[in-house]
């Protein structure tokens, strides 16, 4: 019995570690190969599209035009969605109006785009005045798709939100109907020095701001569907507490706490409700409560640790989680009142699973084969929830962790430490299948959290 | 081998003692039977023997006895009416015909063919070529004559798919749109889902509409292919979809659309 509780105590401490990300290292390791092929795309062609410098309607927009071109460009080469036109490419005209544009020249080789983003750019007093036109190239005789005028505060960054703006609003048009991400935020931990304080930044990892300053350590923010409130877990007097920040109130705002360590909260996608870990009954457990905190009550009732819910964005009636109740921790599924648990993963260590929003899939970090000596290491996998078939995203990166979806579903973000040291950590997105991996923060950064719109 | 030896009865029968025994208890059983029925025996009445009313019943005649009052006839009982409706009469036996006679039967004499006389053959003279009334609206300006090109084509890992709005002017409008409505449910075709060997160059065509929301409804399969798993397939890339934008106008547009598989 001793040696039991031991154990548990044992693994207790290994979760802990994970999820305070005090991680241990593991060495690069051959790679395992023993993947199945899951298919997201089959092959279907990508929209070609171009984009033309903005033309500039007087000289001293010259500095907001360099932030505004590279900012569309970015947004939109890194959408997923478009085969983007080298500027190399493109005709050497800048067209700013409709009337300017020949659209023959666009459309035939070398460029050969499908579809040509183009407009003017202005600044009138102290506005900043944009006007966007997406064409479509190879319809001459109705060519224009939408046309959208933009007028902000003239600065650096006005400029690249109405290029977000823009950009968005092509991708939602030519996209099938799924809003961009352009203006979404990633929340994640900032480590300075001994703490860690909950920090923001752009979806393009530009503009990384402190939002709390509490001189603790702060771990995994989880923001609401409105982007009201930050939910996270602080180490205070009282162990891990969960608190609640109002980002509109730009405060702490009050949360119910009770006793034992909390971890991981996580929002229902009605807002309405928050699941996180709890070990006030001695075990750590999932409850679910109120965002303030209030009516809490457990849903697992198993020996060893239920760690890192989190709900189907879709239905928000499934919640995902970890649960070391068969020893390594699992990835495991079942319904929000606590009934119907499956398990998913058939072995190794499964941690920090997020849900993708339209419910088909979760992506989670796996060691498959974990152990002393064991090949692989910690990686970022998807799983198709109905069939349970998955995929391998990062190969021989060193060690991934925290994967958080993008709203529309084709991103993923994820902390990577290339040698797995801890302050190594940085953040790091991704296609959904597992290309146009780049960095968004230098090291220091770690447990991204996507938000919801 | 082995020898068997014959045990002779030696010891002589004795059973005279046995008989006597056996006789004396017979006769003891008996005795004790006898003796229990005369000593038992109780003389006890016989059924009616001796009954003051010896088997016969008292019957008085009354004038009248209390029956249920006649309740009159529901008349327009629709179940059962108490009125009995008449019955069919059968109908009336046909006259039967004499039958007919030998005579009645006309029967046409044999004649002998008549020998074919050969006639020269009277060369047809042809019809003077009149010059074909032109129709009112030529068919390719209503639209009939000629089947509709896709206006979207797309090349999918194992075959094409294609699409085709019914609305014309839409179509041509909002070609981005068609083209865009097609390239999602193209991602969404897993052709793998198909078997490969029964589907192997045939087609299914879906026709479905799309809500001024983006939101795709009323799918349902305008032409078999034949292979149910590529018929599957089909429905199920439509199915995938939650949305394809909103319309860039109207209020509905119907699709249809064509997955083409081919192995490579």
């Amino acid at each position: 019995m001793i040696q039991r509780m031991k154990a548990t105590g044992v693994t207790r401490l290994l979760f802990a570690a994970a999820l305070s990300c005090l991680l241990f290292t593991s060495s690069a390791r051959a790679q395992d190969q023993d993947w199945f092929h899951l298919e997201t795309s089959s092959g279907a062609s990508r929209l070609r599209i171009a984009v033309a410098d903005f033309k500039p309607q007087s000289p001293t927009v010259s500095t907001y035009k360099q932030t505004f071109d590279t900012t569309l460009f970015n947004d939109l080469s890194s959408a997923g969605l478009f085969d983007i036109v080298s500027k190399d490419m493109i005709p050497q005209s800048t067209p700013g109006f409709p009337a300017e544009i020949n659209l023959a020249q666009w459309s035939a080789a070398p460029s050969s785009a499908a579809m040509v983003a183009f407009g003017n750019i202005n600044v009138q007093g102290t506005r900043l005045v944009v006007s966007g036109f997406l064409d479509d190239a190879k319809n001459l005789q109705y060519p224009q798709i939408f046309a959208k005028q933009y007028n902000e505060e003239a600065s650096d960054d006005s400029a690249r939100q109405i290029a977000h703006r823009f950009a968005d609003e092509i991708i939602f048009r030519l996209g099938g109907g799924v809003a961009g991400i352009a203006e979404t935020k990633i929340y994640y931990v900032k480590i300075i020095g001994p703490n860690k304080e909950i920090f923001e930044m752009d979806y393009d990892g530009a503009n990384q701001h402190a939002i709390t300053h509490l001189g603790t350590v702060s771990l995994s923010p989880r923001v609401s569907p409105d982007n009201s409130r930050i939910a996270f877990s602080t180490l205070g007097r009282d162990g891990f507490q969960l608190k609640m920040y109002s980002l509109l109130l730009n405060r702490v705002i009050a949360f119910n706490s009770a006793g034992g360590t909390n971890l991981s909260p996580a929002w229902s996608p009605s807002g309405q409700q928050l699941a996180f870990s709890s070990s006030r009954t001695g075990d750590p457990e999932i409850w679910i409560s109120d965002p303030q905190g209030n009516i809490a009550h457990k849903i697992t009732s198993f020996r060893g640790p239920d760690v890192s819910p989190t709900w189907n964005p879709k239905t928000g009636a499934q919640i995902a989680w970890i649960s070391g109740r068969s020893g390594l921790p699992q990835l495991y599924t079942m319904d929000a009142d606590g009934s119907g648990v499956q398990r998913l993963t058939d072995g190794g260590y499964a941690t920090s699973p997020s849900w993708s929003p339209n419910g088909q899939f979760i992506t989670f970090a796996w060691d498959r084969k974990y152990g002393p000596g064991a090949p692989g290491g910690q990686d970022i996998y998807i799983m198709e929830v109905a069939s349970k078939r998955w995929i391998q995203l990062t190969h021989d990166g060193g060690r991934c962790d925290f994967p958080s979806w993008s709203p529309d579903g084709r991103h993923i973000v994820y902390a990577n430490s290339p040698d797995g040291k801890a302050d190594h950590t940085k953040i790091m997105s991704m296609l959904a299948d597992g290309t146009q991996k780049k960095a968004l923060t230098g090291s220091g950064a770690d447990m991204p959290n996507w938000s919801w719109k | 081998m082995s020898t068997y030896t014959t045990t002779p009865d030696e010891q002589p029968d004795r059973y005279g003692s046995g008989l006597a025994g056996a006789i004396a208890l017979h006769a003891l059983v008996a005795a004790i039977l006898i003796g229990a029925a005369y000593l038992t025996h109780t003389h006890t009445e016989h059924w009616g023997e001796n009954a003051s009313s010896v088997g016969a019943i008292q019957a008085s005649m009354v004038s009248a006895i209390p029956l249920p009052t006649k309740v009159p006839p529901v008349k327009d009982s629709v179940l059962a009416p108490d009125t009995v409706s008449q019955a069919p009469a059968p109908p009336p036996k046909e006259a039967a015909l004499p039958p007919p006679k030998p005579t009645d039967v006309l029967i046409k004499a044999k004649t002998p063919d008549k020998p074919i006389t050969k006639v020269a053959p009277v060369p047809t003279v042809a019809p003077p070529k009149h010059p074909q009334p032109t129709p009112d609206t030529p068919k390719a300006n209503s639209g009939e004559s000629a089947t509709q090109l896709p206006q979207s084509i797309s090349q999918v890992k194992n075959g094409t798919a294609t699409a085709t709005v019914q609305d014309r002017t839409f179509g041509n409008r909002y070609a981005w749109y068609v083209q865009q409505v097609s390239r999602k449910v193209a991602q969404n075709w897993y052709t793998q889902e198909a078997d490969p060997r029964s589907s192997q160059g045939k087609g299914v065509t879906i026709v479905f509409d799309i809500e001024s929301d983006g939101t795709p409804a009323n799918i349902r399969l305008e032409t078999h292919s034949g292979s149910p798993t590529l018929d599957t397939s089909a429905m199920h890339a439509l199915q995938r979809v939650d949305g394809f934008g909103p319309l860039p106008s109207g209020n509905h547009i119907t699709v249809e659309y064509t997955f083409d598989y081919r192995q490579q």
